[in-house]
């Protein structure tokens, strides 16, 4: 960027260097350059942003179904029938694995939710190269009904509604006007 | 986009008359390119940018809208010039003038 107000074409090889960067460093520099850019443009790209959005999923999940563990009722009756002899050990055993089969349990469901939500929402984006509200409750709209593949139509449609007023929700929020910063 | 009015205008200080020359084309071209640079970021900017700025970054959509918006500038810069062409050098030569 040598004049101002002037196209910023260069030369190949002879662009300006920024300060404090020697000509010996150039070819560092470029290297440097191209990694940031593939890791920017990666991050920005869908398939890192369905996969980000899937562990994050996958996560609050598990930590849902941890905290859900503290508050869960039994049967002790049944418990004591299924769990005759069983040591002291092996009780506390038993009550781990059930907690961590819950936490996967949980975790992959939300994060199917998440996934699924944030790939079809970076598709329809890349898609429509505009960036407003139709995005996330189309993308809603559309995820809440694959979810509900399995019941019927009615349920299609209505978890369908469902999830997409409730992603338009959450994004109204995201892009409220916040208050001056001064 | 050639760079030899540019490039080369680095030797050639001893002849003056050639030089001034070299010196007028790259002036003429400097000023196509940046003329063409400056339309192209206005065009893409008034097209794909929304007027709500929450953030400095691009969105993924901006972005993806800014890269269609440049090629298909190019792309039909280049038709265009391909039609001119075929209606005839001299309307070409005309226009460019103006």
């Amino acid at each position: 960027m040598a004049l101002p107000m002037v196209a910023p074409v260069f030369p190949a090889g002879r662009e300006p260097l920024p300060p404090g960067i020697s000509e010996e460093e150039r070819q560092q520099m470029e290297q440097m350059k191209k990694w940031q850019n593939v890791m920017t443009s990666g991050m920005e790209s869908c398939v890192v942003k369905t996969a980000i959005a899937g562990g994050g999923g996958f996560a609050l999940g598990g930590l849902f179904s941890l905290m859900q563990a503290s508050f869960a009722y039994e049967d002790p009756i049944l418990r004591q029938q299924a769990q005759a002899g069983w040591s002291q050990k092996q009780k506390a055993a038993e009550v781990f694995k059930e907690m961590g089969r819950n936490m996967w349990r949980s975790g992959k469901g939300f994060g199917k939710v998440g996934a699924l939500f944030a790939g079809i929402e970076c598709v329809i984006e890349s898609y429509r190269a505009r960036n407003d509200m139709v995005n996330p409750v189309a993308a809603g709209f559309v995820a809440g009904g694959i979810l509900a593949r399995n019941s019927g139509p009615k349920a299609v449609l209505g978890g369908g509604l469902a999830f997409a007023a409730f992603s338009a929700a959450i994004d109204l929020f995201l892009r409220r006007e916040t208050p001056e910063e001064d | 986009m050639s760079f030899l009015g540019i490039g080369g205008n680095q030797q050639g200080s001893s002849n003056g008359g050639v030089n001034r020359d070299k010196m007028e084309l790259a002036t003429e071209q400097l000023d196509m390119i940046t003329d063409v640079y400056n339309r192209l970021v206005d065009s893409c900017h008034s097209k794909c940018i929304s007027q709500r700025y929450t953030e400095g970054d691009l969105n993924k959509g901006e972005s993806v809208c800014v890269d269609r918006c440049v090629a298909k500038f190019f792309e039909v810069n280049k038709k265009v010039g391909e039609k001119l062409q075929s209606i005839g050098p001299n309307a070409g030569g005309g226009g460019m003038g103006g």
